[in-house]
């Protein structure tokens, strides 16, 4: 995968050498790498002297983590129960379909992540389609979506 | 140890006070169902929630789960009431619902008056079919071995025992002690000759000098000769043999 060594080591550096600093370390590489790199697991292990299995349970709990490559840019839809009821799975298909992945899928560019979440926090929007986790897009109408992801390189 | 008495179903049980409402029920007689308890485990997860009673303490009544609650003094425990049925028969036809295919499971099934769970059934790896995910194994692979080889992987529904990248571990030890622990007999582990296989990892067994069975992983010889200082060749012949 061609994973810079030397930047592992630099995250690792900026915490404590303790448990606790876990979680933040595995953000850490999700943040810079867009994924949380077998070699950067195994590294941490070594450093914080936590078993292998444990940093793994953690890397695959939680959802803001990912073991695989992420794109440049995540797409997340909304389907919280306001934007459920306001169509939710019919937007994600068509935003699907126009970047031609499922959820959870990465398009072959590298360019999207699109993913379904369960709230965002702002269902007066609803349905809501949040980009990168600071744009957000009002959903009712799928062509204006649509026309704003095309922004993202 | 200070020494308190409690009553269960009525009756007065003088117990050690912080000792678990199971085990001082269990030891009195009175049988409490549950499967992720193990008395040689210290963290009590309570995780399959079979072990429901009715406590009532300071005028309150509730469901607890027995495993890890800590008996105090004037604490009343009922481990047979409707309340405790209903609701324990609730938790089982959802247990049955994850993992179809344990016998242990259809057991407690039958047992708790269930013949089909009315839920959706999940169909999955055969493992996961009757992997319940106390975690017990892992506790057991951490607290009891000390190795730490596998953790409980993924959450919710998908949630289940695991090695790091799903990949043989290198600090598993062969020893198969998630296996014995296991409540719901969810782990492989297939002793083929020589050699066992267990977590995608095959680990060749000594052989007894005397019986010549092949009885223990040498990798587990290695672990416990550097961890106790104990001398090799005590491991040449197995348990009946020395």
């Amino acid at each position: 995968m061609g994973i810079d060594i030397r930047k592992i080591d630099e995250i690792i550096e900026r915490y404590d050498k303790s448990e606790e600093s876990l979680l933040a370390i595995l953000q850490d590489f999700q943040h810079t790498f867009r994924y949380v790199p077998e070699e950067g697991m195994k590294r941490v292990s070594e450093v914080l002297g936590v078993p292998e299995s444990k940093i793994y349970g953690v890397g695959t709990f939680y959802k803001a983590l990912s073991l695989k490559p992420v794109g440049r840019h995540t797409c997340k839809v909304c389907t919280g129960t306001a934007c459920h009821l306001k169509g939710a799975h019919t937007l994600t298909d068509i935003i699907g379909k126009e970047l031609g992945v499922e959820p959870g899928g990465t398009t072959k560019d590298g360019r999207f992540t699109l993913q379904t979440v369960n709230c965002v926090g702002a269902c007066a929007l609803a349905p809501v389609v949040m980009v990168d986790d600071e744009d957000y897009y009002e959903g009712s109408s799928p062509q204006d979506v649509l026309k704003n992801l095309r922004k993202y390189k | 140890m200070e020494k308190i008495t409690i009553k269960i179903n009525g009756k007065d049980i003088e117990a050690v006070k912080d000792q678990s409402v199971l085990e001082v029920a269990r030891e009195n007689g009175f049988a409490i169902p549950a499967l992720c308890f193990h008395p040689e485990i210290e963290t009590r997860a309570g995780s399959c929630r079979v072990c429901l009673v009715e406590v009532s303490q300071n005028g309150r009544t509730r469901l607890v789960t027995s495993c890890n609650y800590p008996v105090r003094k004037g604490l009343e425990v009922r481990t047979d009431t409707d309340l405790v049925r209903r609701i324990r028969k609730g938790v089982v036809e959802l247990l049955l619902s994850r993992t179809p295919d344990s016998p242990v499971i259809q057991k407690l099934a039958r047992e708790n008056g269930i013949e089909k769970s009315r839920f959706f059934v999940d169909e999955g790896e055969h493992y996961r079919n009757r992997c319940i995910a106390c975690s017990l194994c892992t506790q057991v692979c951490e607290e009891v071995v000390g190795v730490s080889a596998i953790s409980m992987l993924d959450r919710g529904r998908d949630k289940a025992p695991g090695t790091p990248y799903l990949k043989p571990s290198q600090v598993c030890i062969g020893c198969g002690a998630c296996a014995y622990a296991c409540p719901t007999d969810a782990i492989s582990m297939i002793d083929e000759g020589e050699v066992r296989k267990i977590w995608g990892r095959e680990f060749k067994m000594v052989t007894c000098s005397v019986c010549g069975k092949p009885y223990i992983p040498e990798a587990q010889v290695d672990w416990i000769v550097k961890t106790t200082g104990k001398d090799r060749s005590f491991f040449d012949k197995c348990p009946d043999h020395r």
